[in-house]
């Protein structure tokens, strides 16, 4: 008898693990019964995963370290990050108006490197204050989200301080690309297919990817309760094979167009299948009406492993709570970290198969000298920092 | 103090029949400051203007992730936290959960003051599911029996029954093989459409 395992998710580009999990049979493979569950919320999931409705979810790689801290005044929950689904596929998308101004006011940034285009932006909001107009909005999709982050540090790197100089709201992903179209955000940070929606419809410009600000950002991982790894140790084991192979299928840039059809059904994403097919082959456009733009890394589900549940990333979500004040800067956050990540339960679940695992939980994020560079893919900061997680507490 | 009636209470759903449902219930126990809205673009300036004490929202409203956010920065309003502080009472978030409700209190209102106002919203979006279903249903049946009319008018036409016979065909095939006599009227009409 096969096991029932429920697993509420977003309509994201990256939930195509969990949904390759369960198309492709991987899921079945393990005795696993995988029932999809789609969801238009963070806080819904969080609180269905947290009170047993689901016993998996596709969560922000924020949200358990969150929840073990009791954060946002939510009652602490104790879930644990036993592998990551892949490095997402964020975008910073600004409105073509908005473009425009940023093309006027420094047409040197917006044609330099992507992740440095937010020094346009300073300026454009440098123009506003001089004539006192309101400051603008931005959104991202939760306090305790990666887009929050990388939105931020694009921000902050170019000399705009996030809390003062421009709003920043939340809005749930699905309701993104109507907020922008009707002009209450004047940009946003979101997976896709949200930002090449925005595109195709001539609506928004993407002005930086996720790559061009930190390629190894933790983006969403599978969370699941803590009770529930005590009491279905096999079952926790064989979900995780069925989403590593799940990764492993989704990666092959042959089965990119299949990936696409899949996902662009109501029941899973529910977007158009062109869009889908231009982010995940790889060949983003960028701004509406120009050709796309190769960037074979946009989705990555497997390589550089992105199902490995890096202990040093969820040490930068911790470090990035603390810079913008969810919590206080004495926290003792890796010790948090060590808690909810993992990495014993996917070495564990993996260990019969071809999956290759790096040696250690931890590593320098950002050093571009690293040796471990083919392995873990491209990984450096656009402000060339250095991350090394046991100088942080 | 402030007295039970005198809370502020604010329902936020995207479904207007739901919100009238759940506010009536309210209104009628006695509490006289219940508002509603729907989705708005601007509902950060609208609870604001509101002050509720406590907030109603359907579990799955996207909305929910803009509202935790504001909590979390805003210092205009009084920073309220979701119900499910009280663990104690497990039984109560089960059937919140399962109801779909989710509320927001403002930090510091007793436990035993707020119970009454979220079983209020529990059993009327029970009881809202509850008239879903029977109207879903009743539209259900509705379409099934215009499938089958359907299907005696066209097997009355294309084969010169009668309209007692036509139902007596669908009715004997149903039987026969172990369907709905609204299937197999399905299956008629769909037969018919084929271009030949």
């Amino acid at each position: 008898m096969a096991e029932k395992v429920r697993l509420g998710f977003v309509p994201l580009v990256d939930c195509a693990i969990p949904v390759v999990a369960r198309a492709m049979g991987f899921a079945e493979q393990e005795n696993i019964d995988l029932e999809l569950v789609r969801e238009m919320s963070w806080a819904a999931i969080r609180d269905k995963l947290s009170y047993g409705v689901f016993e998996a979810a596709h969560l922000l790689a924020g949200i358990p370290i969150a929840a073990r801290l009791g954060l946002g005044g939510v009652p602490v929950q104790h879930i644990v990050v036993p592998m990551a689904l892949g490095r997402g596929g964020n975008a910073i998308t600004v409105s073509t108006r908005l473009y425009q101004r940023m093309l006027e006011a420094d047409p040197a940034a917006m044609h330099g490197p992507r992740g440095l285009s937010g020094r346009a932006l300073k300026k454009v909001i440098d123009e506003d204050r001089a004539a006192g107009r309101p400051v603008m909005s931005f959104a991202t999709v939760f306090p305790f989200s990666s887009h929050n982050y990388e939105l931020r540090y694009w921000m902050a790197a170019a000399g705009i301080d996030p809390d003062r100089d421009v709003n920043i709201g939340v809005i749930a992903p699905p309701r993104m690309f109507d907020s922008l179209r009707n002009g209450w955000v004047d940009g946003y940070c979101v997976g896709e297919p949200w930002n090449q929606r925005a595109v195709f419809h001539g609506d928004g410009v993407i002005v930086a990817l996720k790559d061009d600000i930190w390629p190894r950002s933790p983006e969403k991982v599978l969370g699941i309760r803590e009770d529930w790894v005590n009491s279905s140790p096999e079952t926790v084991s064989g979900l995780v094979r069925a989403l590593v192979r799940a990764a492993e299928w989704a990666d092959q840039p042959g089965n990119r167009s299949e990936l696409a059809q899949m996902l662009s059904e109501e029941s899973n994403v529910g977007a158009p299948y062109e869009i889908l097919k231009a982010s995940l082959g790889g060949r983003p456009v960028l701004r509406p009406g120009e050709a796309p733009t190769d960037i074979p890394d946009r989705h990555v589900f497997y390589r550089y492993t992105a199902t490995f549940p890096w202990l040093s990333q969820g040490s930068w979500v911790g470090t990035q709570m603390k810079r913008w004040g969810q919590v206080p800067a004495d926290s003792d956050l890796n010790s948090v970290v060590r808690q909810v990540y993992r990495p014993d339960l996917y070495r564990a679940a993996v260990a019969d198969l071809d999956v290759a695992v790096p040696k250690h939980d931890w590593r320098v994020e950002g050093a571009n000298d690293a040796d471990d560079r083919s392995f873990v893919g491209p990984d450096s900061f656009l402000d060339n920092t250095v991350f090394d997680p046991e100088k942080v507490s | 103090m402030v007295k039970l009636e005198e809370y502020n209470i604010l329902v936020i759903d995207e479904n207007p029949d739901r919100a009238a449902i759940v506010e009536r219930g309210l209104v009628e126990s006695g509490y006289a400051r219940v508002a509603r809205i729907g989705t708005s673009h601007n509902l950060v300036e609208r609870i604001q203007a509101l002050a509720p004490d406590i907030i109603i929202i359907d579990l799955e409203n996207p909305d929910r992730d803009t509202l935790e956010q504001m909590f979390q920065v805003s210092r205009a309003i009084a920073r309220p936290i979701a119900m499910f502080v009280d663990q104690s009472d497990a039984s109560m978030i089960q059937e919140a959960v399962s109801a779909g409700v989710s509320a927001y209190v403002v930090d510091g209102l007793r436990q035993d003051r707020i119970r009454p106002i979220v079983e209020m919203a529990i059993s009327r979006f029970n009881v809202f599911d509850q008239l879903r279903r029977e109207r879903d249903e009743a539209q259900a049946k509705l379409n099934e029996r215009k499938l089958i009319e359907r299907a005696k008018g066209i097997l009355m036409k294309e084969k010169g029954l009668s309209e007692e016979d036509s139902y007596a065909l669908l009715r004997k095939n149903a039987m026969k093989q172990n369907r709905k006599i609204y299937e197999i009227a399905q299956s008629v009409i769909t037969a018919f459409q084929l271009e030949f």
